[in-house]
This record gives C-alpha cells, structure tokens and sequence, in this order.
C-alpha cells in the first residue's frame, strides 16, 4: 500500500500566507514542485489522498480480509425465481407468446430455409457458387481467379473430410446470423455515425461487448429461448454486431470532409449527402465490418453448439465428449477453411474498392456480365447435379483422417508427457508452474486486503488513464465482490495473469523474430491464420493428455488463442517503424540489437500496448472455455451453469467474468480509444 | 492627379454601380466561434484581443464587422495569410458557415433569411465552389464526379453525362473521362473540380485557395485557365487565395484580410501603389511594382508635347511597358485615351515608380 | 452551426426511423400469439428427434432405437447433442420427444412431469447404473487398503497433485453429474480435495494418461461407461447406502445409490407418437447389450449406425418383442 503513496498528499495550493512559517521562498518552491509535477503524479497524490481518509476507516469497519460479506448483495435468490418463472411460463406468458416465441420461430424457419436452399443446390451447385461468388469478389479477373482457387479448395475440403452436411448447416446458420448482424449492426453504425450524442450513448456498451466472452451470456439465452438455433443465433448476432457497428460509425465519421463540404456546397440534401457522399466513400469500412462480422459469426456459431446450434460445432463437441481428437480435428479443419474462404473473398473485394480499374490487370469480365457468368454457371452445375443425381457428396470421396490424428496426437503426448531427458516433460512443468507461480500469484491476490486490491486497480487505471477509467475499473472490481464471487474471480484474475505474461513473453519474442526475419512470417502466416480460426474445442483434449487436468492447462490453451493477435500485432508494429528513423539509427552505426532496442521498440510502443489489451480480452475469453480443462474459479461456473440450466451460478460468474473483462481493458487500454479496430 | 489615381480597374472596364444591383453585397458580416457567439459582434467583447476573449468566452472571431460588393463579371480576390478568416468568409457566402450577423444578400435577395429549399437551390444553381482539396468523390470517374453537382440537382443519367462531357472538354481533360481521382495528376484533379462547379452553369463561382496545394508551374497552367474561362465568359468570380502575386495575376479587385478583417480593398493597383498600412505595405514589399502599376498612377499631369501625342500609351499599360518605349525614344512619352491627352510619363516618373517612392509622391500631392 | 446541428438532427431522425422500421417488422410478424413449438416435431408421425448424451452408453441405446425406427417402422430420426439438463428442457418444449437414459433429475422431475406434466415416464431402460469413488487396479493391487475409504485416507499422499492444494485429489467430471463428493469428504473427514475437470472429455484424457503412466489416482467414477473396457478400476467403498441418507445434500456421507435408468417422453409424443412412441417405451434392454453396442463404437471404430445394425441383426428376439 505504502508504495502507491509517492510522497505526503499535497500541501493545500492557496495555504499558508507568504511570510508564514515556511516563508515565501519554500512555499514557492514547493509550488514549483507541484506544478513541475506530471499531471500523472499529481492525480496519483490526490488518489493516495483520498486512500489516506478512506482506507483506515474501510478497514476498521469491515476488516482487511476477503471481500467483507457485508457489502454483498444475494443475487442468486432473485435470480433463481427469475429462471423458474421463465421456466413455468414460457409456453403461456405473453412476452413470449407474442414477441421473443416469434423471433424463435422466425429464426428456425430462416435457418432451415437456407439450409434447404443449399441442401436443393447439391454439392456441385453450392461450390460452383461460392467458387463464381469468390471469383467475382476478387473483380473476375487474374486475382480473382486465386481467390477462386480458395474458395474450390475450401469446399473440396469440407466434402474430403466427410463434413459436407454439417457444413451446409452451419453455414446456413451463418448466412442467417451475418445478415442479421449487419443490418443491426449498420442501423446501429448509421445512428452513431451521423449524431453525436447516438455516438457517446452507444460507446461504451460497445466497448463492453468487445470484452464480454461470449461463453458468459450463452445462459441466459438458452433459459429463454431453449437450446437449438435460435439461442445460437441471437447469442452470435450479439456477438458479431459489434464490429460491424463500430466500423459502419467509424466510417460514416471519418468521410473526407472535403468531400462531404463539396457535396453540400452543390446543395445536396441530407439524404443525398448520405447515399451519395457518405456511404459510398465508407465502403471500404463497411466491408472491413462485414469481413470482421463474419468472423466474429463463425467463431461464436462454433462455441455456441454448446447450447445446440449444430453444424460443424456439433461435430467437433461431439468429437470432444469421445475423447476423439482426430474427428475433432476432421471437424474443425472445414471450419478454417471456411474462414479462411469467406476472409479472402471479402478481403479481396475490399482490395478492389479504390482501386481503379484500370491498375487492376487484365480483366476477363467485369460488372454485370461477371455476375450474370456466376448465376449461369451455379444453374449449370445444379442442373448438372441433378442429372447426374449427385446432390449428396459422394461418399467414396472422403478421407477419414481421424485415426492417423489419434496415432500422432497419441505419440506427441507420449513423447512429450514425461521422461524427456534434462527437460522433464509437459507434465512436470504444468506442475511446477502450478505450484510456483499460479498457486503462489492467487494466494497472494486471494490474501491482500480487498482495499488494497481496490486500489490497486485505481491507481493503474489512472496510469494509463483518467479519473473515469480509474472509477469505472476500481467499480467493476467491487462488483464481484458485491455479487459475492470475491475469491473466485481473483483465482481467475490470477489464471489470466498468468497466462498474459506467458502470452506477451512468447508473442513479443516470436513477433520480434518475425519481423526481422522475412522467411519466419512468411512460414508463420497460415500458422496463426490457422490458429485463430481453428475452434477452441479442438486442441483442450491434447492439452489435457498433456498438461493433466487443471490450470495449467486450461493456461496453455489460452495462451495458443491469443498468442496469434499478439505475434501479428507485434510484428505489424515493429514493420511499420519509421523507416527514416531507423535508417537514421543505421548510419550512426547501431548494430541490429540496438536498433531493436533504441528505435524500432520504442516507436513500435502502441502497437505494444495494443498488444497488451487484445492478449488481456482473448485470454479472458479462454480462461472461461478452460472451465472445461479444470481451470475452475468463474469458468468453472459458468460452464456449470450453462450445463444445469442454474441462472444463480451462471449469471453471476458470467456477470463477474465480464466485470473482470472491463478490469483488465480499463487498465490495459493505452488511451481513450480514438480508433476502433 | 490624385482623382485620376483610384477608382479605375487595371484591366477590365469598370464594373461601376449602375442599376443592377451587385451580385453579392455584403455589410458589416461576422463570423464568431464558440459558445452563444451571437454576443461578441459590435459588443465590447469584441475590441478585446483575440487570446483574452477566447479565455474569457470560449470564442474566436474569424470574420470580423466585414463589408464589400461584388460586381457582375468581376473577378474578386479575397487575400490573406492562412488563419486571416478568408475561407470562412467564403463559405459564409453561401452559408456551408453559418455567419453570425449581419447582411448577405445576393442579386438583393437575403441570403440569411432564405429557407432550406431557397438555400439548396441557391447552392445548386446559383454559386458553385471550388475546393483546395478538390473533394472528389474517389469511387467515381471523372465524368460522373463532373455530372454529381446536376445528379444532384436531379437531372436524368444520359442528360447529366452529356453535359458533363461538354464541360469536360471545356477544361482540357477530354480522353480521361473515364478514370479516377486517383489516376489523375492534383492539376488534372483541380480541373475536375473546376470542371463540377462550371457544369452546373452557375452565376458566380467561388474558389476556396484552389491552386495552393498545386506546383509552381501547373499553379501556373491553372491560373492561366481561369484567366482563359473568365475572358470566354465572363462569369463572376469571387477566389481565395493567400499568394498575392496570384491575387494580382487573377484579381480585378482585391481584399486583403487579417486576423478577420478588411484592411485594404482596391484594385491591384491600388493596393501596390497606396498600401492602406504598415502591414499591406510590407505585404507589397516585394512586389515588381513596375508590372503593377500603370503610367495613369505614373504619369504627371500636363501637356503633350505635340498633337501627335508621342508614344502615346494608352492609360492602362503598365510601368514596366511604358520603360522600354521611353528608354527606346528618349523622350517623355504621352498618355492618352480617346484621343485626350490625360498626362505625360517621362524617366523620372517611371524611375520613381520602380524605386517605390511612387507612393508617398502620391500620397504627399 | 445552426445548420449542421439541425442536420445532425434530421439524420438521427432518419436513422432512429430506420431502427423503428426494424422494430415495426418484429412488431407486425408479432401479430399473433407464436406457435410454441408443441404440435410441431412431435405427435407428427414420420419424424422424431432424439437426444444424444455424451457418453457412450447412452449413444448406443440411441443408436439401436435409431435404427429400429427407420428400418422396421420406417420413421425418420434426427439426433441432437446437448447436456442432460438442457435436453430436460428440450424434452419439455418438445424440441426433442424421447431422452433414452438418464440417471436421475429430482429438480427437474418435480418441474416438468409433476408440475407442468409436459414430460412423462417412458420406463425403465433395464440398465442399472452405479456412481462411485473408483482407483486403477494396479494400485489397488499393490495397496489393498485403498478400496475403503479409511485405508485410502491413509495414501492420500499419493494422490497429491498441483492442484489438489497438499491434500489427495478426487477427479471429478463434468458439472452435469449428480455428485455429494465434497460433502462426502467434509462429512468422513477426509484428506481429499475435489477437482473439477469441468468436462467428461478431459476427465477421460485425464484418467487414460494416469492409467498409462501406471500412476496413483482416484476418480468419481460410473458404471456402465464404454472407458472400463478399456482401463481396470475398482470401486473404494464408502459406508454403505441406506434409504434417505442423501436427504440433506449438505449432510451426506454414505455411498451412491444404484441408479435403475430412466426414459422419460415428450407427453404430447407419447399420446401422438403412434408406433414409435410405443416402441419406445417397449425399448429395455440389459448393460452387457448396451455395453457391447457401446465396445463396437469405442473400441472396434464402427460408427453408431454399423454398431446398431450388427447387434440388431445378432438379436432379432430382443428387437421383435421391442416391436410388440
């Protein structure tokens, strides 16, 4: 505690009159000191101040333990009559009757009829159209033909491994759920973009969901709407919307002026300005939101099987319950490759926006023509389907690369587990670092005073940023103690420390080496691609075989999550250094090591710290799934929560699992967000 | 000699009031930012320096208690350093700024009262504007960024493109109607925007510092076009521009503003030849004067030397003109226009001009 | 200003009308009170859902009955994963008309069949299940004393790990079973610590990497599970089972009960369900047939489907007196 006090609060500003007792020339002295004084220190006084007069006074009316019980609230009372009254009136009430029972139904019938539309157009058909639809994104030209390509494979690699249907099904769910979520999402982006006020209302509830794990409002969902697509969909729409949001406003924002200026100067009207002007020059923000949204879509549609969505999640889930990682795998391969089809094919259309014509190669098609050439060769390839009754994927087309998975997954672990000379073995270390670090890091957290823990928080908070960061961290904090999961989420704030330390170690190394070693990023690249989209589900089992079950791994498996951003945004920031600064640093003699620490560090800072503050919310997000590893704590109880159905259990972890989120964003996040990515 | 000195234009022929009234008249506009703005103009707040009223209100006067007439056919500089208000004071022209008080009236008609409709037609038939930063729309081709002005006034696709195609070919960028802002060159791309305000047929064009973020030489080319455009047809002009030999090429009449203000309003001639103060005096200072001014401020009164009117320059040619002939003949030469003898320049005139003690002989008679 | 601020107004208008417009549409579908879902999948006759649980056994009873049902009564059969306590609430909604195995819900018994009486009793499926305190063989060989609870207090060293927190460690599984574990421990005074793998699938990983390391460990365990085939547990004996000592959850301190396993059926499904509801609840069948079913599954890779057909084939009588 002493240590966050730097020195005695501030002697008052308009004190003791000149002439008194430390006369004018100390008096002004320390004047000068405290003007001299960064505003930092001088907040972080007056918050050692204030700490001063309540600290003594908390402490001796509630004690210096654990969270004190007095200032807890029961929750899980109120909320356990809530859960039983949704569950006796569901089928009767009118709120579900006439409105949420209506957006169930909706979204299963939209669901099932994408799905037969997909399912009617038979393998040929479905892949000559997103072949077509990639190849006109990529502007129909040579480029688009890669795109093609990716689009080819994606497809041929969902029928190879025996996942056509479950494919066909989550991607009807997520034609469903990406449409959804970006007309919420645009209506939403078009309100905050064009008022101010719109803007600073919907910010922070924004800011919030960008840090709410989507494991920790699946509950609630399921409680009403029951298991099955509709929860999916909605939990994914809240999920994805978001971005889509975010960058519909930040386009809209930040349009050339000089356009926008130009246009009103010929009188355009309010709507013509908007439609003409505004939008047009947001595209390519628009379909950077649509290329996030959908990956946004895709990830959540995965982690929400756990509540029933089916489709590829399913497959991969059930995997899991066998114990069956090659089918997991086998599962979540096509989950990539979708992903990584619909990335590049949004990617690619979003190259092309600015991009003039005429710089863009030769081009086969273009326009209209290109379009209609994609319907004609969809209707050829059904039509050919049909004759050739082909609508189900050949069966004998498959590759079943489950076994060879199991037998190699099954010599890693073995191989790694235990006895490796001098190293130990995976399991050694999880224990070690278990009994070292993680065990001694919560006890400590567990056993600090609450105040202090408070405090703590505060002064951080206001490191990096102001008063309202501070109060808004230091609030969030009381409340898991308030909901009565004190020592819970500290074993969890411990769990993720842990693991963002890990993560920030690895990822600034890796990110360091790729950046000045052009073969690592290349080879590196598809690695993270993979690694990011491949579902979480798939590697818990190999880091159970070989961490056991506990925290460590449900550790390690946040750390493989997050470690992707944090590598590409190390090594995009390191890249983007002032080339003249460091050429600079070159011509004076530095040697590579210096130019690194002296140059291209520093300057790479934001980046760091943005680094920093994806690494804190995507491990979060893991920690959560770690329940399912034996991470315990909050993820534990939400995962217990969402499986019994118990709204008391659930909510509040996941209540305090998002209070930790804001937590940790408030006093990660460098500065006041100016812009969103 | 002093009478014969003001009043005339150095090029065109007066644009003196007659019946019609002036295309736009301005009296006593201001322009406050800041919070309830409308209690600076003709307070005492606004005689207190600019630093000391944004402390005490929050507000900055960009255009200040601003009067001046623009004329038909007349090309109206507006010159000033970067934060003199010369930008807002154009954009308060056709409101894109709110002024905050005074007159604005265009053809007689109040610009401040008109309604949303009245104001949108004013925009998109009777003054168009061109932008330093050319604000083009980057996803169009230049024909339909040409076309987006009469898009917007609702004119049918072939209609528009027909027209924009003319004016395309008006301002040299026929064969590249078909590329984007991006392929363009800043002077091409100025061309398009110059290209979007004519189409619209408007009866004054407004130009917001259009050539500063162009080359020396293509600033060049683009004056030389406008110079062209206003010859062919004769179109009101009001330009902004902070480079005063441009004010000076361009400019039949010239303001020059600081720190809100008019402190000078004349031709170029004037301007050069009888700085208002200290600060347009140094403004001037480098100034050739000899290209400037013309042997009607030079000359002396008196007589020719003969009913042949030897040398007889016409009253506008400039100084600089005036030197080679008298050098050539060695003699005083006459100034005449219709056939009157108005004065005579001799060497000493002509020396005095150049030497810039023009001026004071001026102001001293 | 006044100009931009009186645009800015007018497009929040236009964009807050957009919002409403969105509003308006869910309003106008909204009309009408919604169809909750009861007369839709089931008490229609060719098609009906069944839940799949996560272990094994309980894939082959749905399996089996899969099969019967599409090749003898020509029905079709959709298959939903989902954890038992959700496919309780399914069952109610009618989202899925049978669950063929469970092990137990008081809660939701009370809920759904007493209460709101939209689930009713399908019978018994003829398998007993037994929850318990389990240890590998091999160590219970070496150590006879760990298959009782006193003698195991005693080796509770060995079970030390991580994060046991220097006490033994109980492996517990997934936070779907019914487990009295930590009131257990409290209750006997034991120097064991529960933790929780959070999912069956790292419980398995967990005990299968124990087992082949041949190390000590101790594990909330069940009876039929496909696993025991393939790893040799035995049982530790806590004090015997007696009629109401599980009353007070807080207060127990005995073993776990013998569990006969339940179906439980949609009640509309029952009453509609025609045939196939009548063979459901024909459908008993013993744990060494569902364990058979479920070794072809585990053990020998067939998928659900071949398993199903192999064990119906080899046991035409069963299946004829299901058909009844």
């Amino acid at each position: 505690m002493s240590t966050l006090i730097p020195e005695k609060p501030a002697p008052e500003k308009t004190g003791s009159p000149p002439g008194g007792p430390q006369g004018p020339a100390t008096r002004s002295l320390l004047l000068r000191r405290l003007s001299v004084m960064s505003p930092l220190a001088r907040r972080l006084t007056a918050l050692a101040a204030l700490a001063v007069v309540l600290v003594p006074f908390a402490a001796v009316l509630w004690g210096s333990g654990a969270w004190p019980g007095e200032l807890g609230v029961d929750v899980s009372g109120p909320l356990d009559d809530l859960s039983q009254w949704i569950v006796d009136n569901r089928d009767t009430s009118p709120v579900f009757l006439y409105f949420l029972l209506h957006i169930s139904n909706t979204s299963v019938d939209a669901v099932d009829g994408v799905y037969s539309v997909l399912d009617g157009l038979g393998w040929p058909g479905v892949t000559a159209a997103a072949v077509l639809l990639a190849w006109c994104a990529g502007g129909a030209s040579r480029a688009g033909l890669k795109v093609a390509a990716v689009a080819l494979g994606a497809f041929a690699g969902c029928g190879l491994l025996g996942m056509w249907d479950p494919a066909m099904l989550t991607l009807a769910l997520m034609t469903v759920a990406v449409a959804v979520s970006v007309v919420v999402g645009f209506a939403l982006g078009l309100a905050a973009g064009l008022s101010r006020p719109v803007d600073r209302a919907l910010r922070p509830v924004l800011d919030t969901m960008q840090v709410l794990p989507a494991f920790a409002y699946l509950l609630p969902f399921v409680l009403v709407f029951g298991t099955g697509s509709p929860a999916a969909l909605l939990a994914t729409v809240i999920y994805a919307a978001p971005p889509m949001a975010r960058l519909t406003a930040l386009g809209l924002r930040d349009a050339d002026p000089s356009v926008l200026e130009a246009s009103a100067s010929l009188g355009a009207s309010s709507r013509q300005q908007l439609l003409k002007a505004r939008l047009p020059l947001a595209r390519k923000e628009l379909l950077l939101g649509l290329n996030q949204t959908i990956m946004m879509a895709l990830s959540m549609v995965v982690i929400a099987s756990v509540i029933g969505a089916g489709g590829l999640g399913d497959e991969v889930y059930s995997a899991l319950s066998t114990v069956d990682v090659g089918a997991a795998l086998a599962a979540g391969i096509p989950i990539v490759l979708i992903a990584v089809w619909l990335d590049r094919t949004t990617e690619a259309a979003g190259e092309r926006i600015g991009a003039p014509p005429a710089a863009d190669g030769p081009r086969l098609l273009r326009g209209g023509p290109a379009w209609a050439v994609a319907a004609v060769g969809t209707a050829v390839a059904f039509a050919v389907g049909k004759v050739a009754g082909a609508a189900q994927w050949p069966a004998g087309w498959t590759v079943d690369i489950s076994g060879s998975v199991n037998s190699f997954q099954e010599w890693t672990v073995d191989n790694l587990h235990a006895g490796v000379p001098v190293l130990g073995g995976t399991e050694v270390w999880a224990s070690n670092f278990t009994v070292w670090i993680l065990n001694p890091l919560r006890d400590v957290l567990q056993g600090a005073p609450w105040w202090s823990l408070l405090l703590l928080v505060a002064a951080l908070a206001l490191l990096v940023g102001n008063w309202r960061n501070a109060l808004g961290a230091t609030a969030a904090l009381a409340a898991t103690g308030v909901l009565g999961v004190w020592g819970n989420t500290l074993d969890t704030l411990s769990q993720v420390l842990a693991a963002l330390a890990l993560t920030l170690l690895l990822g600034v190394a890796v990110g360091i080496l790729a950046a000045r070693v052009g073969w690592v990023e290349r080879v590196l690249r598809p690695v993270l691609d993979v690694l990011q989209t491949l579902p979480q589900f798939v590697y818990l089992i190999p880091v159970v075989a070989l961490f056991g079950v506990g925290r460590a791994a449900a550790i390690t498996a946040a750390v493989a999550y997050a470690l992707p951003a944090v590598v590409r945004i190390t090594t995009q920031g390191l890249k983007k250094t002032d080339p003249a600064a460091l050429e600079a640093a070159r011509s004076l003699g530095a040697t590579g090591a210096q130019q690194l620490r002296q140059v291209q560090l520093p300057l790479a800072r934001p980046a760091l710290l943005l680094a920093v503050n994806q690494g804190v919310v995507l491990v979060l997000a893991v920690v959560i799934v770690g329940g399912l590893v034996g991470g315990g704590a909050l993820g534990y109880d939400v995962v217990f929560g969402l499986s019994r159905g118990d709204l008391g259990v659930g909510l509040v972890a996941g209540a305090a699992i998002v209070c930790l989120g804001l937590v940790l964003d408030r006093v990660t996040q460098p500065t006041v967000r100016e812009t969103d990515h | 000699m002093s009478t014969t000195l003001s009043k005339e234009p150095a090029r065109e022929p007066a644009p003196e009031p007659t019946g019609a009234p002036p295309v736009f008249s301005i009296r006593k506009l201001w322009k406050v930012f800041g919070p309830k703005a409308e209690r600076v103009p003709d307070s005492e707040l606004a005689d207190l320096p600019a630093d000391e009223l944004r402390r005490s209100t929050g507000c900055t006067v960009a255009v200040r208690d601003v009067s001046f007439d623009v004329h038909k056919g007349e090309v109206f500089v507006v010159m000033g350093l970067s934060g003199s208000g010369k930008s807002t004071l154009v954009r308060c022209l056709t409101r894109l700024i709110e002024p905050t008080a005074g007159t604005l009236e265009i053809d007689g008609e109040d610009v401040r009262a008109m309604d949303k409709s009245r104001l949108r037609e004013l925009r998109r038939h009777r003054a168009a504007m061109v932008f330093q930063h050319f604000g083009l729309l980057p996803h169009r081709t230049v024909l339909d960024n040409v076309a987006y002005g009469l898009e917007i006034q609702g004119l049918g696709k072939l209609e528009r493109r027909a027209l924009a195609m003319k004016v395309v070919t008006k301002v040299g960028l026929e064969g590249m109607e078909h590329r984007r802002p991006a392929q363009l060159s800043g002077g091409q791309q100025q061309r398009v925007g110059l290209a979007r305000a004519l189409a619209v047929d408007p009866e004054v064009l407004l130009f917001d510092e259009p050539f500063s973020a162009l080359d020396p030489l293509i600033r060049r080319d683009m004056q030389e076009e406008v110079i062209r455009l206003h010859r062919e047809e004769g179109r009101t002009m009001i330009f902004i521009t902070h480079d005063l030999s441009e004010a000076l090429r361009l400019g039949d009449r010239i303001a020059l503003m600081r720190d809100g203000e008019i402190v000078q309003c004349g031709t170029p001639e004037e301007i050069v030849a009888q700085p208002a103060d200290d600060y347009v005096r140094d403004f001037v200072r480098d100034v050739p004067r000899e290209q400037v001014i013309t042997v009607r401020t030079a000359m002396r009164a008196g007589a020719c030397s003969g009913p042949d009117h030897p040398g007889a320059l016409a009253p506008d040619t400039i100084v600089a003109t005036a030197i080679e002939i008298v050098a050539r003949s060695g003699a005083a030469a006459c100034v005449v226009e219709d056939g009157d003898c108005l004065g005579v320049v001799d060497h000493e005139n002509l020396l005095a001009v150049v030497a810039g003690i023009g001026s004071e002989r001026a102001a001293v008679s | 200003m006044l100009h931009t601020h009186n645009r800015q107004r007018r497009v929040l208008r236009t964009s807050l009308t957009l919002i409403a417009g969105l509003g308006l549409t869910v309003a106008v579908t909204g009309c009408g009170a919604a169809d909750t879902g009861k007369s839709g999948s089931a008490g229609s006759t060719d098609s009906l859902t069944l839940t799949v649980p996560s272990w094994v056994g309980a894939e082959a009873n749905v399996a089996v009955a899969k099969y019967v049902l599409e090749t003898e009564l020509d029905y079709k059969v959709n298959t939903k994963q989902m954890g038992e306590v959700i496919a309780w609430d399914a069952l109610s909604k009618g989202t899925i008309d049978a669950v063929l195995e469970d092990w137990g819900h008081p809660k939701q018994e009370a809920q759904y069949v007493d209460k709101q009486k939209t689930v009713v009793s399908g019978g018994d499926l003829g398998v007993t299940g037994h929850i318990g305190w389990f240890v590998p063989k091999y160590w219970a060989d070496a150590n006879p004393e760990v298959t009782t609870y006193k003698g195991l207090n005693k080796y509770a060293a060995q079970l030390k790990t991580s994060e046991s927190g220097g006490k033994g460690q109980l492996l517990e599984g997934s936070p779907d079973y019914v487990t009295f574990d930590d009131a257990i421990i409290g209750n006997l005074d034991l120097d064991l610590k529960t933790v929780y793998a959070g999912s069956e699938a790292a419980q398995i990983t967990q005990i299968q990497q124990n087992y082949k390391a041949k190390k000590p460990f101790l594990t909330y365990w069940w009876t039929p599970q496909w696993l025991n085939a393939q790893v040799d547990l035995v049982e530790v004996k806590l004090p015997e089972y007696k009629e109401g000592c599980d009353a007070d959850p807080k207060k127990v301190a005995c073993a776990y009960p013998n569990t006969p396993l339940q179906k439980w059926l949609n009640a509309d499904f029952a009453k509609d369900g025609g045939k196939a509801a009548a063979f459901l609840k024909n459908f008993k069948w013993t744990a060494d047939d569902q364990n058979e079913v479920a070794k072809m599954i585990t053990q020998d890779k067939l998928s659900a489907d071949e398993a199903a057909k192999k064990w119906v084939t080899a046991n035409p009588d069963a299946v004829k007196g299901w058909l009844a």
